[in-house]
């Protein structure tokens, strides 16, 4: 028994390589993911480890600064052999096209050279004098240079420095620090390093002292202990080994970032190879109806039958397991490789990468396969006597059912939230509601499928083509829904991703528009910095500017008159410049800064705070020994606003804020009479500051929104799978129905069809299920995204921004879809041998 | 026998399957000639070749030598064409255009209602069928109230009577009929075979059937007797008799020369 069904498996290889390749194709995701993130880790963690260092001392509070003499006295301590003090300044590298470097962060890519495990060289040596430097190696490659070359650096406010490069590095960091960039002597670093943003007057000397110290000795614990002791409360001191752990932990903890974020693509890719997996067993059950029937006259039990069913998807499964395990393996290695990844790449393939691929892969498949299965056998034995014996087909009454309730249910969900009390509950119920809807209409695709396509077919009654493609797709409207499920699933998601996409960038458009004057021109900051009081001052100096808002944002917390303390941010910027080169949307209120704060209208609403209500803002700075020393300021609230990403939160004049408090700002912003003149003065002031950007509005939009846009292309690569997986479903659903219709095919020839004519017949039918695919998944992917975007923006749901480009794209591919899917099928169609198909039986 | 008008005549066909010992001669050497606006039918045992010749002469299987020819004697244009050696889109096309075909097991196409199945012909021509024509030949096989149905919605013998009315839509030169009354049960068979014989009769048509069955034999106006590939004897105005009386007498030849039966039914 078993072997027979073996025996016809084998001789049907051509039927099933589709359903393989579906399988393979998921199992091989899933394998590639957790190679990927197992080698990620792997990388991460192996090659940097510091073995030598017996414990590292830092400042609690991160600007605070470790004094030369602290040093000296911890290196004296018993048990320590060395203390060596980390010096860490602003260093930017210029590139050989004048750009600043994107691999590091400049606040803290300017350190000492030290012969400790720190650095390990990969080129040259270690810088030895002023006038020499080491860069390092991914540094070195983005900005093109190497050993003998000679480098810019700069430095912070106007000053920068050139040396020559005289050796590459690999950094091996001790806990969590970034990656310096360039590295200079001790004696030049402690000359030119300094935090950013420090005064542009400051001498040489003027550097206070380390950022860092690391101690070195043989016993750690008793290195940390004496060090504690000797530092007091303002210090952490951590021994070698618990920072080891910490980046172990960390890389571990990021390789399953990558792992979480990858098999939730995979997962979706799996779903649709079930579908197409489901829908292939269903097709090759129908084929064989006879063969079960004749096998269950013969005495086959039901049991039999449906085991013998099973056995094929177990050993089907095996197959497609084993193939997407080698496949996965590769693919994942393949992907470590192309990695923009410096230094030594780890490959990791744990042995549960191997186990879970299997078992994907054997769960996946009988799951799929088990409806069949249990359909096989209850085909009648009767069904071996007749000519038009079909397996019993199951009602689409239950689904459909399903399905209605699923979506109504999902509604319901969604319908009970609304975004004016968008609690994280909340968030989570119309999320899970517009998923459970979202299921819902996949149950419901093959319904669908008929109320689309019936009255289509009707409609489209010109030209036997049109006709009969039509006609074959809605034959067995189940099997036209499992391969436009398929299909619907991966476009769904990629639609519902890019109506998020596309919603977030009109939001943010819309901000920056209203924000920002047209005619203003903006200094940003490159790669990441800030731009310091010397770029302020030097842009105030230039001819033709008339107003200028420097913003720079940070936390507070604000107590109100009544009712609890609320964290915001704050803006803090000149009162000319508001209205002028910066415009909050005042609410109510006035936008004059010289009156008092303006609050973000949501804020001042879960607050109870009114116009011409007296706060108190509590800033926290930086004090002695790193603890937080809090500065209150007490303002009058002036106006309401509506925040935005260029202007959040509490709207303060600057000169209220007091000195030391943490801030950010990365732009400065510029009108003036005439926006070609200010532009070109600016750029002539700053054409030796490669860290100074001069750009327009729309050019800051541009900005904003390409990293938005990386995010989604990633997004839309990784749901690709699952759009490849389903074209395999396309291709084998038509490759068997022209195998169930050599018959019908063999008359359409016999009575005058062309070979063209069959291909085109075929063809369309592809197209028309693969169309229906499409529109399916645009459709419920844009209702989708409108959840979404509504779940993480709080608009409501219908006021998504429709996608038209992705979706005509979308559209457009799924039809290119179809014509692809079918080239296989209709050539076999066409070839299908005339007098074979028309022989009486 | 080339003398008299012929549809459809045939030059020494000779069809073989296989190669070496395993070659097997279907068609051993056939020279015929179907008169335009009679009905032939073709006998002979299983294996003596009769679907092989009418596959060729229809142009759905090559010939190995021999040739065959199509004559529509001017009318809407059609003359007299070779087949033998034509590509295959032109088969197709005169397939389409000119021949009809009714198989045993109905062939309809099950997605098309018996009006489309009936039309499809002239649809993938991209011609719309004559009106006035169409109505005749529907009323001609009565089907009237069934051409919105799809054929699993019809008998067997409606089946066949659309498969009929589809061969004979677009006025071809010849139809060819393998077996039409196959699959019937005796009244719908001969249902069919009084509408082949009116279509000879009323339409003047011309129609080639294969067949086993002596009573289908006797409704044509001649039958020719195939045996081991070639033809061996000929009847005109049979009766269901004297068909049977001839059949007997072959199979009692045939049994002598059984070593030597072809393949090809």
């Amino acid at each position: 028994m078993l072997r027979a069904m073996l025996r016809d498996l084998r001789a049907h290889l051509g039927r099933v390589a589709m359903t393989l390749a579906a399988i393979v194709l998921g199992v091989a995701f899933v394998v590639a993911t957790w190679v990927v993130s197992d080698s990620a880790a792997a990388t991460v963690r192996g090659g940097a480890q510091r073995t030598d260092l017996a414990a590292l001392a830092q400042a609690r509070t991160g600007d605070a600064v470790i004094p030369a003499g602290t040093v000296a006295r911890l290196g004296a301590l018993p048990g320590v052999s060395r203390a060596e003090g980390v010096v860490e300044g602003y260093a930017a590298l210029v590139g050989r096209d004048g750009k600043l470097g994107t691999t590091s962060w400049p606040a803290t890519a300017g350190t000492d050279w030290d012969p400790s495990q720190r650095f390990d060289l990969v080129a040259g040596r270690g810088p030895q004098h002023a006038g020499e430097v080491a860069l390092e190696q991914q540094a070195a490659e983005e900005a093109g240079l190497s050993v003998g070359d000679p480098a810019r650096v700069l430095l912070g406010g106007d000053r920068s420095d050139t040396a020559t490069v005289v050796g590459v590095f690999a950094y091996r960091p001790a806990g969590r620090e970034f990656d310096p960039a360039v590295a200079y002597d001790a004696d030049t670093a402690t000359r030119l390093l300094r935090p950013e943003g420090a005064p542009d007057g400051a001498t040489s000397g003027s550097v206070p002292g380390f950022a860092r110290v690391e101690l070195f000795g043989a016993d750690e614990q008793a290195v940390a202990a004496a060090a504690r002791a000797e530092l007091g409360a303002g210090f952490t001191v951590d021994p070698g080994a618990a920072l080891r752990q910490e980046q172990a932990d960390n890389a571990a903890e990021d390789g399953d970032i990558i792992r979480k974020a990858l098999l939730a693509f995979a997962a979706v890719a799996l779903l649709a190879g079930v579908f197409v997996i489901a829908n292939t067993f269903n097709m090759l059950v129908t084929q064989r109806t006879r063969q079960f029937a004749l096998l269950r006259a013969v005495g086959a039990r039901r049991g039999q039958v449906r085991r013998a069913v099973l056995a094929e998807s177990v050993v089907l499964g095996l197959v497609g397991a084993t193939l997407g395990v080698a496949l996965g393996v590769g693919l994942g290695l393949l992907a470590m490789r192309l990695l923009p990844v410096a230094g030594t790449v780890a490959y990791a393939v744990s042995p549960w990468a191997i186990l879970l691929g299997y078992a994907v892969g054997l769960l996946v498949t009988v799951v799929s396969a088990y409806g069949s299965a249990r359909r096989a056998a209850r085909v009648s034995p009767m069904a071996a006597l007749r000519t038009d014996a079909a397996v019993p087909r199951r009602s689409l009454v239950l689904r459909t059912a399903l399905g209605l309730v699923a979506v109504a249910a999902g509604v319901a969900l969604v319908a009970l939230t609304s975004p004016e009390e968008l609690t994280e509950p909340k968030r989570i119920q119309a999320m899970a509601g517009a998923v459970l809807a979202w299921f819902g209409v996949l149950l419901m695709a093959p319904v669908l499928a008929l109320g689309v396509l019936r009255p289509l077919a009707r409609v489209l009654r010109r030209g036997p083509v049109t006709r009969i493609a039509m006609r074959n797709a809605v034959r067995d409207p189940r099997r036209t829904a499992a391969t436009a499920s398929a299909l619907m699933i991966g476009l769904s998601l990629v639609c519902a991703f890019s109506t998020v996409g596309e919603t977030m960038t009109a939001d943010l458009t819309s901000s920056v528009r209203a924000a920002v004057p047209q005619d203003a021109v903006l200094l940003r900051a490159a790669a990441f910095g800030q731009l310091d009081d010397t770029v302020r001052a030097k842009a105030a100096a230039v001819p033709g500017l008339s107003a200028l808002a420097a913003p720079r944002t940070g936390e507070l917390l604000v107590l109100p008159p009544r009712g609890r303390n609320a964290e915001a941010r704050f803006t803090g910027l000149e009162p000319a410049g508001l209205g002028t080169a910066l415009r909050p949307t005042v609410t109510s209120g006035s936008g004059d800064l010289r009156r008092g704060v303006l609050l973000d209208a949501r804020f001042a609403a879960d607050t109870g705070l009114r116009v011409g209500d007296t706060v108190r803002l509590r800033f926290g700075t930086a004090g002695k020994d790193g603890a937080v020393a809090p500065v209150e300021v007490s303002a009058t609230v002036a106006g309401l606003h509506e925040g935005s990403d260029l202007l959040p939160g509490v709207l303060i004049d600057e000169a209220l804020v007091p000195d030391g408090v943490d801030g950010w700002g990365d732009s400065v912003y510029a009108v003036g009479p005439d926006h070609g003149a200010l532009r070109n003065a600016l750029e002539q002031a700053f054409a030796q500051r490669p860290d100074v950007v001069v750009q327009d509005r729309e050019q800051l939009l541009d900005d904003l929104l390409q990293a938005f846009q990386l995010v989604l292309g990633l997004v839309y690569v990784l749901l690709g799978a699952a759009v490849v997986i389903a074209v395999f479903g396309v291709v084998n659903t038509l490759a068997l129905s022209v195998l169930e219709r050599t018959r019908e095919l063999g008359v359409f020839r016999a009575l005058g069809a062309s070979r063209t004519l069959v291909r085109r017949t075929v063809r369309r039918e592809s197209v028309v299920i693969s169309l229906y695919g499409g529109l399916l998944g645009i459709g419920a992917g844009v209702l989708l995204g409108g959840v979404m975007q509504y779940v993480i923006l709080a608009n409501p749901v219908f006021e998504m921004a429709v996608p038209w480009p992705t979706a005509g794209v979308a559209l457009a591919g799924m039809a290119l879809v179809g014509v692809l899917a079918a080239l296989w099928p209709a050539r076999r169609a066409a070839r299908a041998d005339i007098l074979a198909a028309i022989a009486a039986e | 026998m080339t003398t008299f008008d012929a549809a459809v005549s045939a030059e020494d066909l000779t069809k073989r399957y296989g190669s070496g010992d395993a070659q097997v001669t279907a068609l051993a050497g056939v020279t015929v000639a179907f008169g335009r606006g009679e009905l032939t039918a073709i006998m002979g045992p299983s294996g003596s070749g009769k679907s092989t010749l009418m596959h060729c002469l229809a142009g759905l299987d090559t010939p190995t030598s021999g040739r065959v020819w199509l004559d529509g004697s001017g009318r809407d244009g059609a003359g007299r064409v070779e087949l033998t050696g034509l590509r295959d889109d032109a088969l197709t096309e005169l397939r389409r255009d000119r021949m009809g075909f009714v198989f045993q097991a109905f062939n309809l196409l099950p997605t098309l209602t018996a009006w489309e199945n009936i039309t499809l012909p002239m649809d993938l021509a991209g011609r719309r069928a004559d009106a006035a024509f169409a109505d005749q030949v529907i009323d001609a096989v009565g089907l009237r109230d069934r051409l919105s149905h799809r054929p699993a919605q019809l008998s067997g013998g409606q089946q066949q009577r659309v498969a009929c009315a589809r061969a004979l839509i677009s006025r071809p030169d010849v139809i060819f009929a393998d077996e039409p009354t196959g699959a019937l049960d005796s009244r719908a068979g001969a249902e069919v075979l009084g509408f082949l014989r009116r279509s000879v009769d009323e339409l003047h048509q011309t129609v080639v059937m294969v067949t086993h069955d002596p009573v289908a034999a006797s409704y044509a106006d001649r039958v020719l007797f195939l045996a081991d590939g070639v033809i061996v004897d000929e009847l005109r105005e049979p009766s269901a008799d004297r068909v049977l009386d001839r059949v007997r007498s072959l199979e009692s030849v045939a049994h002598g020369g059984r070593v030597s039966a072809g393949a090809g039914a």
